[in-house]
Parts: structure tokens; C-alpha cells; sequence
């Protein structure tokens, strides 16, 4: 047998500290990129979830078939009519001269919009009376069915305005309801993908960091791994940062490929400071990572962490304003919204990309992300002590 | 602090309790390890023994009492104590998707290892060890007794002066077993403190000093010679091929306190006072049976011991 000389000093301080990080991520990333899975959960996934749903959720009207129904035939609902199917949004199928027929062409399904002009449309323009002009929509396809909606509104809105003008009137009460302007402002073209890309990226990294940490950790737990590392002099706080860190930075690479993706394939626009999309994608990450490891300091296996995982996203995600604002939730949910990173990090995105918004615009949503990653992450990391130091 | 360090045992426990609910898996608990002394926790599966390492170790915190590495307590434990450990867990806790190499490099980076040192560690545990031929190698493509080998030389790396192995041949094939504990021996011989726990009685024959639990309580304590020449009881083989009718036979016969199974026959113990009236007994009750008297052994202590506790 060999003689045993050596003499061993182990390093202490500042050294051991980053040693034995440095050891912790390097494990971590070995692991991580050895396992093909992994790679395809946290690099390809994102990316071809963010084509298919890019390309699947299409907000956006267009060329939607349209019957029109013309009761009052005369110059003025006629020029109505031609003004709403001239533009790409709606393409006329036919016109009727009954709003009996349109109703019965709609709700048999044979045609998805139809737009009514009652009898009297002329005299009451004429009259300087309100008026009214009717939208049959099949809201069995709900998304479109909003949006045209909208788009006649606006359509009729712009009229109005127009016609206001000609007679040298001032604006009067009757406008149509102002918030959808907003969303016109931001994105002219009625491009639904720009606007949902930030969403999408917000929530692919939700997702993969969250379950990805909260994996780890369970992991380790169940092959009997994290007993073997608690026997050695590794403190609470590298640990904890030790199983951060690597995902923190897997992570931010996603979300450069999604904005990447993002900007290539769907055309998004990157009009303000990236810098800031990564500083708040930072402070997002923060929270996520220590939700992440909150639920696997408490889970027992990888299954349930993966459960309780999964019953944390689905809200976060359903609550984050991405596909239905937040404005038409019930007011009562108002106070959980809030509560939601999502939320604050898809405004940032959508800020800085489409509204060309700086830090200082979007200090509020910034203050909030941070206070959440701060909250979270020592929170989760005095759990994480207690539990297991 | 070293006067302190080498004036107080390497491993203590004094009057351990811990429960899982109702469960009291270790219950009054006390023992003192030296260095340069081999411990043996021997008990059946379920006896306390995994309980009663993790509480030394310092990875439970026990419901009373108190356990000490090298005099410090284990579970307020500080980065110094567990610089002085080794731990071997029953169950698997290396990364299965690591190599032999990666490994050792992870365990040596926690435990602040420079290179130089880690480098010569590394040599030096792979050689004994015999592993320096598999360091690509995959953890989870080791056979039993090259993963505990592995196990063993990561608990080494920092040159800890107490070891605490739980089951450590437990799934290893019989040459690795004896390459582990003579590899135990070496250790041991270089003033290591080693406590393991086994559920095989010949094992713990082989340990300096063995503690028996049952039920989480410490039922005798002593060398293991010590312990089979205070046996009080006499030992016999009685050769059987038909073990169950010998089994039903013997039962009721005076001074008979325990029968077992062993080879080709059962060992039976038989109270000191009562052995004459046992042979003559087993003499005239016309049994077909071979019987012969023979020395006790660790076996037969570990069993009358824990009748006479229960
Ligand atoms: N984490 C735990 N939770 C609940 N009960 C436990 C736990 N660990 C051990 N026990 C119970 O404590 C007793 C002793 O177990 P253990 O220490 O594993 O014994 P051994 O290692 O000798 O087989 C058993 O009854 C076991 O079921
Ligand atoms: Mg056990």
C-alpha cells in the first residue's frame, strides 16, 4: 500500500468561498449539459414554443369574411360600407337588404361577421341625431370576434370623427370607448405577434427556470446527493447560490434567443435599451430562482415538485395580463395580480421593444420587480437554511 | 484548541433520543469513539443505527442529549467540524452522471481543497483504492463494491480524522468486501476513528469494539471477544436434514432458550444451570438427531442478548 504523506490544509476565507462555488456551478452545468433532456427543456423547447405559438395565437383581422346588410339604401350607408370593407381587415362576401337575413347567415355558421345599417341611418346623420350600426359576430372563435368587433368600432369611430369635423362641430360625447386607441397607438398595423412575443418569452422563462431549479434541488434530495453535500463544510448561502447562479445565466441566454427569435422571425421591434430588458429579466429571474428553490427545499420528490411547480405557473401565467388583460379580471383577483412578476416584466419587454421606453419610464415596474426578487430570494434562502443547514 | 481537539473523543453521543412521531428510533444513546479505534453499531434493519450516524454527523438535531465531534457539537456544526468528518450514507449519494474524476473534483472543491492538495489526495486514494484505472468512468456504471471504494475515497478527500460509515458493504461482492475493510484496517492503524454500522454479526466480530442496538437502545457494549467470553449460555449443533420436525421436537425440552437455523441442522442455546437435564432429556427422549456442543460465537451473543432485553 501507498504511504499517505500528504498534508492537508484546506483553504479558508474568501478562497474556500469561491472554490467552492466554482465547484457547485461547474457541477451543475456538467450535469445540466450532459443530459440531452435537460438541453432540450431549457435551450429547444423555448425556442420552438415560441414559433408554433408565435404563429398559432394570431390576434390579428384579417381579410375576415363580412356580409353587409343595407336596410336604409342610400349614398350615406352605402359609403359606410364600402369605407369598412376597403381597407385588408374585412372582405365583403355580399350585401343583403335585410338584417332578418344576416342574423340567420351568422348564426348558421356560413359567415362570421356581419355589419347591419338600420333604416333611418341617413335621416338621422341629417338630424344630427345618434345613430346606430349593428355587428353580428359568431363568437365561436372568441379572440376574432373581439377584435372585430373592434375593428368596426374604431372604423366607425374614425368616422364619426370625420364626419364631426366636416360640419365644423366640436367632438361630441358620443366616441367610442378610448382604450381601443391605445392599443392601435402602440402597434399601428394591428400586428397581434409583436405584442405577444414579450409575453411568450416572459413565460417560457417562467416556466423553465422554476421547474428546472425546483428539479435540482428535489433531486438531489431524492438520489440522496444533498446528505453527502451537507456533510462537507459548504455553507447555506453557496449552496444556495451555487444552484442559482447557473440557471440565473441559462436564463439570460434564453431570453437573448427569444428576442433573437423574436426579432428575426416575427419582425418585433427593438425600439428602446436592451440593457433594460436584461436588467429587469435579471430581477426576474431572481424571484423565479427562489420560488424554484422554495419548492424544492419543501417538496420531498422530484414528482411533487414538479406538481406544485406546475399549480404555481398556471396562474402566474393566466393572471399576467399576456393573452387577457388584466383589466377585464374581476376586481377581486386585482390584489393577487399584483402579486405576480409576470405582470411587471411583460410591461417592461413590451415597453422597451415596442414603446422604445427607458429605465426611467419604466422605474415603477423596475422597483417592483426588484422588491419581488429580493423578498423572494432571501426568503427562499433563510428556507433553505432552516431546512436543511 | 488542538489540546482540546486531542484530549476529547473523536465521536460521542451522550444520552441521544430522537423520535419520528411515535417512533423512538434512537433512545438514550451513549458512546465514545478514540482515534485509532474501529466501532461497530450493530443492529437489525430498522434497530436506529441510520438514526444514530445522522445524529453524530450532525444532520439531524436530536430531540435530547447531545452528539460531539471531536468535542464540538454536531448539530450547531461549523465548517471546522465537518473539515474533521467523513460520511458515508447507506443509500447511493454520489452523482451517477459524474465520472470518477468529476466527482472527487466536486467533493474536493467543497471541501476547499487547493489543486496541489487535491492533486496528491487524488493519486493517493485512487491507488489505494484501486480505481485509477476507471476515473472516465461513470458513477452509475460502477459495480457495488467500486461505488462504495469511490464513496469511501470522497469521504477521505480532506483527510478527516473521524469516519462514519453506514452499511458500507452493504451490496459489494465478497472480494471488494475484504479489500474495503482491510482498506478499514490501514485507516485505522494511521490513528482514524472509524465508527460503521452493520446488520452482519461477522462483521462486527471484526471491529475493536461493538455496541448492539435494538429498538434505538444500546443493549451491550464491549470487544467483541469480551462479549462471547461473558456469554453465560451453552451452545449446540444439532445436525437435522429435517430442520422443522427437529425445530418442533427440541422446543419444550428443559433449559432450551433459543433455536435457529444454521447450515445443515439448528443451533440451539441452552441455559448454563439447566444443560445436564437438557442432555438427559434429549438422550432418553429417543431423538433421531446428531447433537454436539460447540463454542459460542458473535451470532449467539447479538441473539440472547436481545431476548434478555425484550
Ligand atoms: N425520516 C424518518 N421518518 C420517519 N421515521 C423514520 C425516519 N428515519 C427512520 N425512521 C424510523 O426510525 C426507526 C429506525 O430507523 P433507522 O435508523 O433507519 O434504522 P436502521 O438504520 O438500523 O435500519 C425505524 O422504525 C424507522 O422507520
Ligand atoms: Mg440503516
Amino acid at each position: 500500500m501507498l504511504p499517505d504523506a500528504t498534508e492537508t490544509r484546506p483553504i479558508e476565507g474568501v478562497g474556500a468561498f469561491v472554490l467552492r462555488l466554482r465547484g457547485l456551478i461547474l457541477k451543475e452545468l456538467r450535469q445540466t449539459f450532459r443530459d440531452k433532456r435537460m438541453i432540450g427543456l431549457l435551450m429547444i423547447a423555448p425556442m420552438i414554443q415560441l414559433l408554433v405559438l408565435g404563429h398559432a395565437v394570431n390576434l390579428d383581422v384579417d381579410h375576415v369574411p363580412t356580409l353587409l346588410a343595407d336596410e336604409d339604401r342610400t349614398a350615406e350607408s352605402r359609403a359606410y360600407l364600402d369605407g369598412l370593407t376597403a381597407g385588408d381587415a374585412f372582405r365583403r362576401v355580399g350585401v343583403v337588404d335585410s338584417a332578418q337575413v344576416a342574423l340567420s347567415e351568422v348564426s348558421a355558421g356560413r359567415v362570421p361577421l356581419a355589419v347591419v345599417v338600420p333604416r333611418g341611418f341617413a335621416a338621422d346623420l341629417g338630424a344630427q341625431r345618434p345613430t346606430r350600426v349593428q355587428v353580428l359576430v359568431d363568437g365561436g372563435d372568441s379572440n376574432r370576434a373581439i377584435v372585430a368587433q373592434n375593428a368596426v368600432a374604431t372604423y366607425t369611430l374614425r368616422r364619426s370623427q370625420a364626419l364631426i369635423a366636416a360640419r365644423g362641430l366640436p367632438a361630441g360625447a358620443a366616441l367610442a370607448p378610448v382604450r381601443i386607441e391605445t392599443r392601435v397607438f402602440y402597434n399601428p398595423s394591428m400586428n397581434s405577434r409583436i405584442y405577444f412575443v414579450p409575453g411568450v418569452a416572459a413565460t417560457l422563462l417562467l416556466v423553465v427556470t422554476l421547474v428546472v431549479t425546483a428539479m435540482g434541488l428535489a433531486r438531489e434530495k431524492e438520489s440522496g446527493t444533498l446528505e453527502q453535500i451537507l456533510v462537507t463544510p459548504l455553507g447555506g448561502a453557496t449552496l444556495f447560490l451555487g444552484k442559482t447562479l447557473p440557471y440565473a445565466l441559462i436564463g439570460l441566454i434564453d431570453l437573448g434567443l427569444v428576442l433573437g427569435v423574436g426579432t428575426w422571425v416575427f419582425s418585433v421591434p427593438l425600439r428602446g435599451p436592451l440593457g433594460v430588458v436584461f436588467f429587469a429579466g435579471g430581477l426576474y429571474l431572481m424571484t423565479l430562482l427562489g420560488v424554484g428553490l422554495l419548492i424544492g427545499a419543501l417538496a420531498r420528490t422530484q414528482q411533487q415538485a414538479l406538481v406544485a411547480a406546475f399549480f404555481l405557473i398556471m396562474p402566474a401565467i393566466l393572471l399576467s395580463g399576456f393573452a387577457t388583460p388584466v383589466e377585464n379580471m374581476p376586481t377581486w383577483l386585482e390584489p393577487v395580480t399584483r402579486l405576480n412578476p409576470v405582470r411587471p416584466f411583460v410591461e417592461v419587454m413590451r415597453g422597451v421593444l415596442l414603446r422604445g421606453a427607458g429605465a426611467r419610464d419604466l422605474a415603477p415596474q423596475l422597483v417592483t420587480l426588484a422588491g419581488m426578487g429580493l423578498v423572494v430570494f432571501s426568503g427562499a434562502a433563510a428556507v433553505l437554511r432552516r431546512r436543511l443547514g | 484548541m488542538s489540546d482540546v481537539l486531542t484530549s476529547s473523543p473523536a465521536l460521542e453521543a451522550r444520552g441521544l433520543v430522537r423520535r419520528f412521531g411515535r417512533t423512538v428510533a434512537v433512545s438514550d444513546l451513549s458512546l465514545s469513539i478514540a482515534p485509532g479505534e474501529l466501532y461497530g453499531l450493530v443492529g437489525p434493519d430498522g434497530a436506529g443505527k441510520t438514526t444514530a450516524l445522522r445524529l453524530l454527523v450532525g444532520l439531524l438535531t436530536p430531540d435530547g442529549g447531545e452528539a460531539r465531534v471531536a468535542g464540538a457539537v454536531s448539530h450547531a456544526a461549523g465548517g471546522a467540524l465537518r473539515a474533521s468528518l467523513g460520511y458515508m450514507p447507506q443509500q447511493y449519494s454520489l452523482y451517477g452522471d459524474l465520472s470518477i474524476d468529476e466527482n472527487l473534483r466536486f467533493f474536493g472543491d467543497l471541501f476547499g481543497l487547493s489543486s496541489t492538495n487535491f492533486r496528491e489526495r487524488v493519486a493517493h486514494l485512487l491507488g489505494i483504492t484501486q480505481l485509477t484505472r476507471f476515473r472516465d468512468r461513470r458513477a452509475d456504471a460502477l459495480s457495488g463494491g467500486m461505488y462504495k471504494k469511490l464513496a469511501l475515497a470522497c469521504a477521505l478527500l480532506h483527510r478527516p480524522r473521524a469516519l462514519v460509515l453506514d452499511e458500507p458493504t452493504n451490496g459489494v461482492d465478497p472480494v471488494s468486501r475484504r479489500e474495503l475493510w482491510e482498506l478499514l484496517y490501514t485507516l485505522v492503524d494511521e490513528g482514524l476513528a472509524v465508527l460503521l454500522a452493520t446488520p452482519y454479526m461477522d462483521e462486527a466480530a471484526r471491529c475493536h469494539r461493538v455496541g448492539l442496538l435494538q429498538g434505538g437502545r444500546l443493549i451491550a457494549e464491549d470487544a467483541p471477544a469480551a462479549l462471547v467470553r461473558a456469554f453465560e449460555d451453552l451452545a449446540y449443533f444439532v445436525t437435522a436434514a429435517d430442520r422443522d420436525a427437529a425445530e418442533a421436537a427440541l422446543h419444550d425440552l428443559p433449559g432450551v432458550r433459543a433455536l435457529s437455523p444454521h447450515g445443515p441442522g439448528l443451533r440451539v442455546i441452552v441455559a448454563a444451570a439447566d444443560a445436564e437435564a437438557f442432555r438427559r432429556r434429549f438422550a432418553s427422549a429417543d431423538m433421531r438427531w446428531h447433537l454436539e456442543p460447540t463454542a459460542p460465537d458473535f451470532e449467539d451473543v447479538f441473539l440472547m442478548r436481545s431476548i434478555d432485553a425484550e
